[in-house]
């Protein structure tokens, strides 16, 4: 196997992420219709997971 | 990405009036409720679970003594509770009753896009037989693509890759285990509370499997799940091939989060076959607490202790393999680059802003969710209202379900197109075996007798032909697979075909 793959352990565990310019700026995320999603939220049967009862798969 | 891969999801099932004892039953009839043509005679004998890749046969896999008790209770009530019940699919997937779960198996893929489309098309076809069955019933029928009940129940999302066995067995766990400890902050669902006595006091985890799992390595899936599954059942050429079966993945309802999932491990199976081997220092000091502990971890800083005392990252543990198959695959094909892309914009993330990915990531999205209706409501983590949320999120029903509100306004990234996923609801991928299979059920239904992955039991002209699809799984099947795609011929030619390319590839091995 090439042995440049074959990592050494870093120096360094926990290298701090550096700003740069090939660092990923924040997503383009569309923020969710809140009003509506908290509507639906509140519409969910607070009992149904204490209803909710699984037998444990293979 | 030239590696056959699949997934299976056990699905819970909600039904208005049916205990626990009564389930296997109405999961058994929600199964015979898929409307379309199918084949029903899965071929059982080619299975043998209790066969471990270390070489030997277990006595037998563990059970849960609770589910033991269940099962004599529902057995006394229906005897044939637990018979099988199988539908193969035109689409090459199967369909079938395990142990009180409709399960849900692709067909084999060889594209992430592929794999994403029939993953979802599961979802689809699964609510289709619970439409059905509520009508039959007069009841509603709720269907969830999650892992758990909050009341100590697990049931499984199991991946499977096909790889060569020639990779010793001591290197794809060295592998594979800190790997699967860990990659849990990409690939979690997302779960409120946790069910285990340690998890007392946890608002949030990101997993809702990972504590679930009590031992290292074994061949057992209901009790005393093991973190590397030993089971040793390829399908395929075994003198060739083993099939990873992993089982501590959760059900994600995000293409995007399905996807680097599978493609993640894909290529850590492509690197062990390319001869990476996982360095002396990457071994975890405790995997099984680990993997527990990094579900439960709210500071969102996922520490591991390494075997030798030091201490890294979850992330940076992830940026070593990345950084292997940047510099072993990096001219390779575009689902791979996706994948490495995807993979390093996701641990960049995660280490600097992790709520970032909430239209990626399941744990991330719920919860954000969470968060929302918590300020909204002025409550906390302790509303029982919030487990019915995390509930809800799995909903596959696209009017009801939560994550598919989501998706509905935009919130969520998507690989496939709705198109995509009818189409996958009835057709195979057309690059592997199951292109042969879904056009046996499309076209021969009622000549196939008996079907199982590798294999195909058809009658014609009154003889029972064979078709043999353990070497149908390389390059050398391709040839077959374009002239089903691009032809009609007559079942003799493709037995014909089918059975040469088998012969061929034997000679070749």
């Amino acid at each position: 196997m090439p042995e440049q793959v074959r990592r050494q352990m870093p120096n360094e565990l926990m290298p701090k992420h550096h700003d740069n310019e090939d660092a990923p700026r924040t997503p383009d995320v569309q923020p969710p219709d809140t009003k509506e999603l908290l509507e639906r939220m509140r519409r969910i049967d607070p009992r149904e997971a204490r209803r909710y009862r699984q037998r444990s798969g293979e | 990405m030239d590696l056959l891969f699949g997934l299976e999801n056990e699905y819970g099932v909600l039904i208005d009036g049916c205990s626990l004892i009564d389930l296997p039953c109405a999961v058994k009839e929600l199964i015979e409720s898929y409307p379309h043509k199918a084949c029903s005679n899965w071929d059982y004998s080619h299975e043998s679970p209790r066969l471990d890749m270390r070489g030997f046969v277990a006595k037998r896999l563990e059970v849960n003594p609770k589910e033991e008790k269940l099962d004599r209770e529902t057995l006394s009530r229906s005897p044939d509770a637990f018979e099988p019940c199988d539908r193969v699919l035109q689409n090459g997937a199967r369909l079938y009753h395990d142990h009180a779960h409709p399960e849900y198996s692709t067909p084999e893929c060889r594209r992430l896009k592929d794999l994403v489309a029939h993953d979802k098309a599961g979802e689809r076809i699964i609510l289709m037989c619970a439409h059905n069955l509520s009508k039959r019933l007069g009841t509603t029928v709720k269907v969830f693509k999650n892992n758990t009940d909050f009341h100590g129940s697990s049931y499984g999302t199991h991946e499977n890759y096909l790889m060569l066995r020639l990779v010793p067995f001591d290197a794809v766990v060295d592998a594979f285990i800190p790997f699967l400890c860990t990659r849990i902050i990409y690939t979690g669902a997302g779960k409120v509370g946790s069910e285990a006595d340690a998890g007392k006091g946890v608002r949030y985890q990101l997993s809702q499997r990972a504590e679930h799992f009590s031992s290292l390595i074994g061949t057992d899936t209901q009790s005393r799940r093991p973190i590397f599954n030993t089971r040793d059942e390829p399908h395929a050429d075994r003198s060739k091939y083993r099939r990873l079966h992993i089982i501590t993945g959760d059900a994600n309802m995000s293409e995007y989060a399905t996807a680097l999932k599978v493609g993640t491990t894909a290529i850590i199976v492509k690197l062990l076959e390319r001869g990476w081997r996982a360095p002396d220092w990457l071994r975890i000091a405790h995997p099984i607490k680990t993997l527990h502990e990094l579900s439960m971890d709210e500071s969102m800083r996922w520490l591991v202790e390494l075997a030798d005392g030091r201490k890294i990252s979850a992330v940076e543990l992830h940026r070593l393999y990345l950084s292997a198959a940047q510099t072993l695959l990096h001219d390779e094909d575009e689902d791979v680059q996706w994948v490495l892309r995807e993979w390093c914009e996701v641990l960049d993330w995660l280490e600097r802003e992790p709520m970032a990915l909430s239209d990626r990531l399941d744990w991330v999205a719920k919860r954000r969710l969470m968060e929302m209706f918590i300020e909204a409501e002025g409550t906390d983590w302790s509303d029982e209202r919030l487990r019915a949320i995390d509930l809800a999120y799995h909903n596959v029903d696209l009017n009801d379900g939560l994550y598919y509100a989501l998706e509905a306004n935009g919130s969520m990234r998507r690989l496939v197109t709705d198109e995509d996923i009818e189409k996958a609801i009835y057709n195979p991928p057309n690059n592997t075996r199951a292109l042969i299979r879904g056009w046996l059920i499309e076209r021969f239904c009622s000549s196939v007798m008996k079907v199982s992955w590798g294999m195909a039991k058809v009658c014609v002209n009154g003889v029972e032909r064979t078709i043999d699809l353990r070497n149908m799984v390389g390059e050398d099947a391709q040839d077959v697979l374009s002239k089903l795609v691009d032809e009609d011929i007559p079942i003799d030619e493709l037995i014909e075909l089918c059975n040469s390319a088998n012969a061929n590839s034997s000679e070749n091995s």
